[in-house]
């Protein structure tokens, strides 16, 4: 998830502009000025005020930048960069095959795009923010002398032992999938490199200084009534009525809604199923938008397409509780968005565009936006 | 050190009518130079071979003190001065833009420092244009430029895979993931075409692993977990019938590693690497610790304590979730290893054992190879009632050392 879950809802540009300035003061209180450094880099998600936040696996944390980018947006203008990984290549001074783009998320304010890069993909791979401005400009995003913050992803502490007496190097990682901002807090999905499990992290913002976060793990009914741990790949809150509500896919690829008042420090929460995507199938990325007064979901996927789906229906979708018999599809209706193909990552742009990265013919990278549909 | 690698410079005049003579008129005094006399030196910093900056000499102190003078801007610079990564086809060139980096001018010459280190083997190119220059609006100018190359030292292949486990030739149906450890650090990006599961036949197994973008390394990149799609993975009766499930009972398969899987250098692995097993009925036992042994060590000793499975126990978690503690929960110190193809775990102390009673704390989310903790099943129904609190527990077995 890319965008905070409060511009959703507000109709008028500029209008997010002026909540979102008004919440920036009291967003920074408690950052120090700086030049954050990273060990990697990516997923993104802006908070409001320009609030970029950036999840780096290596050093398992979660750092809120203030950005400082709160100018509105200066047109209403498209973007559209062909050749988006080689134009990077350029700038970072590399060989294209040596960039790997690990996210985006578009400044909600100011519509510029930032992207998390790692430059190399060896042991001397450097991570990189990369901001693309509406006139297609890119440029290393100025991280010098910012306010930030940082929230350290706690390692799982062990019941009953003192110290630790093995001496081995711990080479457990928590990889995150997805991170998103909902009202008050950082939303983080992670996933062990050992014990296969599925983690959401619910971290206060703005960050307190011994804060540990909590964490919450997710299960879901498929596979035939039974329990899987899987990895949630993308997720994206939105609103059922009055209710706050969490939609989360998983890599093999159930959709899952979660009520976000469940997400309590140590809770085992288990998640309605509404739609099963079918094997052979990974999801990308969500986002929701309204259109004619309705709202919808877009989820983007490696496999199986664009799909439109309208999020009234998920209140009435039953819990899928039953085997999937053929590995395939189940639950809520979908549209699929045949001519947007070649998706890598979506986001919003504003209220009528999505921006995607889509490889096109040759295996080249694009940036575009697109009408959303 | 700084070294110049003015051999390397290739002069190559973009206007070809600056040849000779090239003047311009700057509010009324002549700056102009000989075209042979600008240079593009490409300087080494330090002592890593890849870092770089460019440099513009053979400029007048007149020129010089001008272009300070003009306060020239972060957005101006690049148009005077770039730095471009050379493509193979000219065409291909268009819209890149240059190189990000710092500019100076100091010690009588202009100076562009890229922020990043120059790739081995790949071309760049410097170009200097004096019609950019702040001052020089309107006049006719040169671009000079100079291409440049890091030779790449091929060096020789030298990482191998170490290791993998599950160790055992003989692995579950329902087998969750592998280990892959590396001698040294691996590249990313790639990975899920490097790695192929191959049946008798030596056919693909088509997309047996739950592919994550991001990709499961430790934090020094020389170990990778390679986790089952758990949709491949045979469930009770109810076989996926679309795609089949990865791994069969009976059935013999091969994981291999192809050899042009890059190590952190940008190397290919000394050799291929294959692990071929022979898949056994599914577990769906959760690991039960009342049927482990323990092998207590003798007083006063440093002998290995030893913890024996009835099954082979997950190496990673093995190694992570067992701890031996004192009787007041105090930690002692040693190394744990897992051996026997992850069938025994042995604890051997820093000191020596003292007697008393001790207690080896097994955190219940260790994992046999199927992914079942102790207590509980990978597959739940969770239909069937669901736990409400999540609790992340301990078993404790005691000993008592003589």
């Amino acid at each position: 998830m890319k965008q905070p879950f409060k511009t959703l809802f507000l109709s008028v540009a500029s209008a997010g502009a002026l909540v979102a300035g008004a919440q920036a003061a009291s967003l920074t209180d408690g950052m120090k000025e700086g030049t954050p450094t990273f060990k990697s880099a990516g997923p993104l998600a802006f908070g409001p005020g320009g609030i970029l936040f950036v999840a780096d696996s290596k050093a398992a944390t979660i750092t809120a930048i203030a950005t400082g980018d709160t100018g509105a947006a200066p047109s209403s203008r498209g973007l559209k960069v062909e050749g988006i990984n080689q134009k990077i290549a350029g700038l970072l001074g590399v060989a294209t095959d040596q960039i790997l783009i690990n996210d985006m998320a578009v400044n909600p304010i100011s519509r510029n795009t930032y992207l998390a890069v790692s430059r190399g993909r060896g042991t001397d791979a450097t991570p990189v923010l990369i901001k693309v401005d509406l006139e297609g400009q890119l440029g290393v995003a100025a991280l010098e002398k910012v306010k930030f913050a940082r929230a350290e992803l706690p390692d799982a502490p062990v019941d009953g032992v003192v110290g630790q007496g093995n001496r081995q190097s711990n080479p457990r990682q928590e990889t995150i999938t997805d991170v998103g901002f909902l009202e008050d807090r950082v939303l983080v999905a992670g996933l062990s490199n050992e014990e296969f499990s599925s983690t959401l992290r619910a971290i206060p913002f703005p960050f307190k200084t011994v804060e540990k976060g909590t964490s919450v793990e997710m299960y879901h009914g498929a596979h035939g009534r039974f329990e899987t741990r899987s990895p949630i790949r993308t997720f994206v809150p939105f609103k059922v009525g009055n209710h706050l509500q969490l939609l989360a896919a998983y890599t093999c690829t159930p959709l899952v809604q979660f009520p976000v008042d469940d997400l309590k420090p140590g809770a085992k929460i288990k998640g309605k199923t509404v739609a099963e995507l079918g094997n052979r199938n990974r999801p990308l990325d969500m986002i929701v938008y309204q259109q004619d007064g309705k709202d919808y979901l877009l989820l983007a996927n490696n496999n199986r397409g664009l799909m439109k789906i309208r999020t009234d229906q998920l209140e009435n979708t039953e819990n899928i509780t039953t085997p999937v018999p053929d590995g395939d599809k189940k639950g809520l209706t979908y549209e699929t968005i045949a001519n947007w193909t070649g998706i890598e990552q979506l986001d919003r742009f504003d209220s009528k565009r999505a921006l995607v990265m889509r490889r096109g013919e040759g295996g080249v990278l694009s940036l575009e936006s697109l009408a959303l549909p | 050190m700084t070294r110049v690698w003015s051999a390397f410079i290739s002069w190559r005049l973009v206007s070809v009518s600056f040849l000779a003579w090239v003047g311009f008129l700057v509010g009324g005094t002549s700056v102009g130079a000989a075209a042979s006399e600008y240079g593009l030196k490409w300087v080494q910093l330090s002592s890593d071979k890849r870092s770089f900056v460019v440099e513009v000499t053979g400029l007048t102190s007149k020129v010089l003190s001008r272009i300070r003078a003009s306060g020239l801007s972060a957005a101006g610079w690049p148009k005077v001065l770039s730095v471009f990564v050379e493509q193979r086809d000219p065409m291909d060139e268009l819209g890149i833009p240059p190189m990000v980096g710092t500019y100076r001018v100091e010690r009588g010459v202009i100076l562009f420092k890229p922020t990043y280190p120059l790739q081995p083997g790949v071309s760049y190119r410097a170009e200097f244009r004096t019609e950019t220059l702040p001052f020089a609006a309107g006049a006719q100018g040169l671009t000079i430029s100079s291409s440049f190359k890091v030779p790449l030292v091929q060096s020789a292949a030298s990482t191998v895979v170490r290791e993998v486990y599950p160790t055992s030739d003989v692995l579950p149906e329902n087998l969750l993931k592998f280990y892959i450890h590396f001698s040294s650090p691996m590249s990313r990006g790639r990975l899920y075409e490097h790695i192929h599961l191959r049946n008798a036949s030596g056919a693909e197994v088509v997309l047996p692993f739950l592919e994550i973008e991001e990709e499961l390394w430790d934090p020094s990149d020389s170990r990778l977990t390679l986790f089952i799609d758990p949709g491949r993975i045979k469930r009770g009766v109810q076989p996926l019938e679309q795609v089949g499930p990865a791994l069969e009972t009976g059935k013999r398969y091969t994981l291999f590693l192809d050899r042009d899987f890059k190590d952190g250098m940008g190397n290919p692995l000394k050799e291929a690497f294959a692990k071929s097993f022979l898949v056994s009925l599914p577990d769906r036992d959760p690991p039960d610790p009342a049927t482990w042994k323990i092998e207590s060590p003798k007083r006063l000793s440093r002998d290995p304590l030893m913890l024996v499975f009835p099954e082979p126990m997950d190496h990673a978690l093995g190694l992570r979730m067992i701890h031996v503690t004192n009787e007041s929960g105090s930690s002692v110190a040693g190394e744990a290893e897992l051996i026997d193809q992850e069938r025994r775990w042995r604890f051997t102390p820093d000191g020596r054992w003292n007697r008393g009673r001790f207690f080896i704390q097994v955190q219940t989310a260790i994992e046999d190879l199927a992914g079942n903790n102790i207590g509980k099943p990978f597959d739940v129904d969770l239909f069937e009632g669901v736990q409400k609190r999540f609790v992340n527990s301990t078993v404790r077995l005691a000993f008592r050392i003589f």
